[in-house]
């Protein structure tokens, strides 16, 4: 720790208290202060680990004498990328995609050869047209499919059918199964059915569907499966309901993620290790200037998030509730306290845990390895790191790396801390927090500059900044107001303070 | 006192401080109408601090400056120029992309309603040009000028401003002989005029040739004054130097040992066109001299793997090394001491402990990429005594050292690599007398080590002074190499401005 973040930290202290005093009731009972309260400070804590990943990431690059402006982008690009890796289909068994469906020649064509999947007597459950229907197969047919100008597209097959009531041109057709036993679920027994034929077997947090041509449509999700011969027997958590009976009939779906977390999490943060490499090889190699190239970043990545996801939200949903998504929103409870309506509980932030563990390595990286000492030297004077037989180019490129990666770190946990993310918004302006936060902090942009402490100081004043225009209900449309104010005051006096400091010290030098 | 005894400009007891320096103490001068005054002094004696702040960049600390008699304050540029001082830069500063008239009058264009009057532009710097002889028209780009024409335009610039002092900082040092001649004749001319010239020079012939009197600096102090009948050579440097130069650069001649770098047939992307070949053996002291320009730094940055080289080899105890980095360079056992050090030698926001071990980083680390601070420290502390080097403590930042610390800092970081050969580009440039003759024991004694030092120097004494052997370079390539019983001044002088013809033998 330098003279320069204690300024901060200083700061940080005074606001702190400041925020206390303004949110009490009165000077003696501070602990009224709705600041205080344990919801707000776990809050706070998140969001100063979650935007304090970000800060230093983008730290490195700066003690380069660089600057990266593709942060909020990347943030964005991570939730998308990791959205869509985990993103979850249930698949129903033998399905096939509609062609055309006619009522009045009661016959269906799909696409591919489905004689062989399909026998005659088969129930199919048509689903996702625009009426969903229950079909009894009486006849398979193997065909060619042609388009519209008669070239062709391909095998299809014509099922002739029993219970169509309306044309289709979309939608799928899979098979549905009788339900031979089953058990409503009552007290502590669970829900049962045992089904005939599924083709595939059934595990846990698979789905089945049930429906009933008029009581409608019930999907569960499976708890355990058991298999023997023909026979799945399935167990769900909810219960089956009064109403149900043999006349419902039964499709059952496989769950299928794309990825498994662990491989999700690490092809996120490997792409945006990729990015950070192109941004440090475009940089160092062809001699751009980085605020071009990350600004390049910032649009292109915000572009390809879109387009990616469709402008859609990406959503984590409940698939993800008891797995992943924790790590963003959830907590370890530590303390409770009151009871009833009064009861209280705090906890530490499952965050703040990812974000000690990235602040203590990028302090040990920074400080007492060959690498921070490079980095350090070349920000200062890379012309002097050259000469003194560093490889300047390399060292520069690991910092745009580390600010990719630590910036997708950061986005995956806001992501899984929303829940549900919308491309065009989620992450805007990020960047401009982390390198506020990060100059706050100590570092100087012309390089050179910057410890990790000063860092999460930085971030965490401007996370009090936001924190306290909320509480002390201070029009929202003057948050970037105040926080711009606050930063100008902070560096101004930084600098001024410097520089009383140099001459003083210049004097004391020049009378040895 | 009559009016014409009252000199044109006068410096009353100047003093001005720098972090870690004092620049100036005390420093009277004067210049009277129409002489021709040079000051002189070795490479931070204070000449061009005293300069600057006549030329109002910079503000003394102490003293006086008086013009006609009269006190001044010269704060700014404008004012020194307004009281009819102006000063010629070492870097000219003038703007390319503009062309001659435009930069003769630049930043009091003549204006109509804030529309410059480009035709009164032309008009004026035609006669302002004539007066000075230089043959060229308003209208031409300065781009297109020689670096002599330009000085021309430079000067061209301080009449049309009706400067009576004119200030001239090395203004030969990258002119051909050709234009230095044309300089002198201006000079004169300018002299006939009633204009003062102060003339900055290292080049004791030229001050010789032209001065009417000559003021030396030394250490930031006044040295002493000589008159025209005083003014010679040895005169000069004895002045300079403030002691024998025999004494002052005590060589002793060592027994040389093998061969440890040789140079062949190596091409620098500054000058390709030009094969360097040389070599030196284990405690040889090699000078390189030539005039600025001459391409000496750029061989040295490309032997040492900054630039990559065009063509050729370098080769440590006959193993060549890889010049795409300084690191097989620096691994070979070869270490550089740049020209510029707080460019290129030194991290100078870090401490004098961390510029120390900056080089020895990578060899020095523990398993993992981890810092080994204890050998860092021990690298410091030692260098800090060998070297003498005047620093409070090692976490001192490099900034608030004197310039002859700062070099020994840079010189600590090699040394504790245990080097082999050690380049030397302008080892003394900038520094004090005493830190100099530290320097110059610090290369005798490493060379009595079995060390191969190069160094490259514009300081006449300090090649004469301090090399077994000198190399001369003119525009690219050697010219000739001078055994120290051939050095002389003129016959430096000879191969540096590329008449190799006329000495006798180039002996390898």
């Amino acid at each position: 720790m330098n003279a320069k973040s204690l300024g901060i930290f200083g700061l940080l202290v005074m606001l702190f208290l400041f925020m206390v005093v303004m949110t009490s009731d009165s000077w003696t009972n501070i602990f009224s202060s709705t600041f205080l309260q344990s919801n707000n400070l776990e809050n706070l804590l998140r969001r100063v680990s979650m935007y304090g990943l970000l800060g230093i990431g983008v730290a490195f690059v700066i003690i380069t004498g660089g600057i990266d402006l593709s942060v909020g982008s990347i943030v964005c690009l991570a939730g998308c990328l990791l959205g869509i890796f985990l993103q979850v289909e249930y698949q129903p068994a033998s399905v096939f995609d509609v062609h055309r469906a006619k009522a009045a020649s009661d016959t269906v064509l799909v696409h591919g050869n489905a004689d062989g999947t399909y026998v005659v007597g088969d129930k199919l459950r048509m689903y996702r047209g625009r009426q969903p229907a229950l079909l009894t197969v009486q006849d398979v047919e193997a065909v060619n499919l042609a388009d519209s100008d008669g070239e062709p597209i391909g095998v299809g097959t014509v099922l002739k059918v029993e219970g169509l009531s309306r044309d289709e041109d979309s939608g799928q057709v899979a098979k549905a199964f009788e339900i031979l036993d089953f058990g409503r679920g009552q007290g502590d027994q669970a829900a049962w059915v045992t089904l005939a034929g599924v083709p595939f077997e059934l595990s846990a947090r698979d789905r089945v569907a049930f429906f009933h041509p008029s009581l409608g449509l019930k999907d569960l999700v499976v708890s355990s499966a058991s298999r023997e011969g023909e026979v799945s027997t399935v167990e769900f958590e909810q219960a089956l309901g009064e109403r149900f009976s043999k006349d419902w009939m039964a499709m059952p779906t496989a769950r299928k993620q794309r990825m498994a977390i662990p491989l999700a999490i690490m092809s996120v943060l490997g792409i945006a290790g990729c990015l950070g490499l192109l941004h440090g090889l475009l940089v160092t190699r062809v001699h751009l200037q980085p605020f071009v190239v990350t600004l390049c970043g910032l649009l292109i990545y915000r572009g390809i998030s879109r387009w990616l996801v469709d402008d859609n939200p990406v959503g984590f949903g409940i698939e993800y509730k008891e797995t992943l998504s924790p790590l963003g929103s959830g907590k370890l409870s530590l303390l409770e306290w009151g009871t009833g309506d009064a009861a209280q509980a705090f906890g530490i932030p499952y965050p703040l845990f990812v974000f000690l563990i990235v602040a203590i390595i990028a302090a040990v990286f920074l400080n007492l390895t060959i690498w921070g000492r490079y980095l350090l030297a070349l920000g200062s004077n890379e012309e002097a790191a050259r000469y003194s037989g560093i490889r300047t180019e390399r060292v520069t490129i690991l910092a745009y790396v580390i600010c990719t990666v630590s910036a997708a770190t950061g986005g995956i946990l806001f992501a899984l801390d929303s829940g549900s993310i919308s491309p065009s918004s989620f992450g805007n302006f990020y960047e401009l927090y982390a390198i506020a936060a990060a100059v706050l902090g100590g570092c100087s942009l012309r390089g050179g500059e910057g410890s990790i402490f000063g860092v999460i100081a930085g971030t965490a004043v401007m996370m009090l900044l936001n924190n306290l225009i909320l509480l002390l209900k201070i029009p929202d449309r003057l948050e970037f107001t105040i926080i711009g104010l606050v930063i100008l005051l902070g560096v101004t006096l930084d600098e001024t303070v410097r520089r009383i400091a140099a001459r003083r010290r210049a004097m004391k030098s020049s009378q040895n | 006192m009559s009016e014409v005894d009252t000199p044109l400009l006068e410096v009353r007891k100047i003093g001005k401080q720098f972090p870690g320096v004092r620049a100036l103490n005390d420093v009277d001068l004067i210049v009277q109408q129409a002489e021709v005054l040079a000051v002189i002094g070795e490479n931070g004696a204070g000449k061009s601090t005293l300069m600057k702040i006549l030329a109002g960049v910079q503000m003394p600390d102490r003293g006086q400056v008086l013009i006609d008699g009269e006190p001044v304050m010269l704060d700014s540029v404008k004012v020194s120029l307004d009281s009819g001082v102006a000063l010629i830069h070492q870097e000219l500063n003038l703007a390319e992309n503009l062309q001659v008239g435009e930069n003769i009058y630049l930043g009091r264009e003549p204006n109509r309603l804030g529309f410059i009057a480009r035709k009164q532009i032309n008009v004026d710097a035609a006669k302002v040009l004539k007066q000075i002889g230089l043959a060229v028209e308003p209208t031409t780009p300065l781009s297109d000028l020689s670096i002599g024409q330009r000085q021309m335009v430079e000067i061209a610039k301080a009449i049309s401003v009706g400067a009576r002092v004119l200030i001239m900082d090395e203004p030969t040092s990258s002119l051909s002989t050709a234009e230095a001649e044309r300089l002198f004749d201006v000079v004169k001319d300018l002299r006939k005029r009633g204009v003062s010239v102060i003339y900055i020079s290292h080049r004791l012939g030229e001050v010789k040739a032209l001065s009417d009197r000559v003021v030396v600096l030394r250490d930031g102090e006044n040295a002493g004054v000589l008159d025209r009948d005083e003014i010679t050579h040895d005169n000069m440097v004895r002045m300079m130097v403030g002691r024998d130069v025999s004494q002052f650069y005590a060589r002793e001649t060592l027994p040389i040992g093998d061969i440890v770098l040789s140079v062949e047939r190596l091409r620098t992307p500054t000058w390709p066109e030009h094969e360097i070949n040389f070599s030196i053996r284990q405690g040889e002291i090699v000078g390189i001299s030539g005039l600025v320009g001459a391409g000496r730094t750029e061989m040295l940055r490309t032997l040492f793997g900054i630039d990559d080289p065009v063509a050729g080899t370098v080769a440590v105890d006959g193993k060549m090394i890889d010049l795409k980095s300084p690191i097989a360079a620096i691994d070979a056992g070869i270490a550089l001491v740049p020209e510029d050090r707080k460019l290129n030698g030194l991290v100078i926001d870090m401490s004098v402990r961390h510029n120390i071990g900056l080089a020895a980083l990578s060899r020095n680390r523990l398993a993992g990429g981890f810092l080994n601070r204890a050998i860092e420290s021990r690298d410091a502390t030692q260098m800090i005594h060998d070297l003498r080097i005047k620093t409070p403590n090692d976490s001192q930042i490099a900034r608030f050292l004197s310039g002859g610390n700062q070099q020994k800092v840079v010189l600590g970081k090699w040394l504790a690599m245990m080097p082999k050969i050690l380049l030397l580009d302008e080892p003394t440039r900038g520094i004090d007398v005493g830190a100099k003759q530290e320097i110059y024991q610090l290369m005798e004694k490493l060379a009595k080590e079995g060390l191969a030092v190069l160094f490259v120097s514009s300081e006449m004494e300090e090649i004469m002074g301090m090399s077994d052997r000198t190399i001369v370079m003119h525009e690219g390539r050697i010219t000739g190499e001078l055994q120290r019983s051939e050095l002389s001044e003129e016959s430096i002088m000879q191969l540096a401005t590329g008449n190799a013809n006329k000495v006798a033998t180039v002996t390898n």
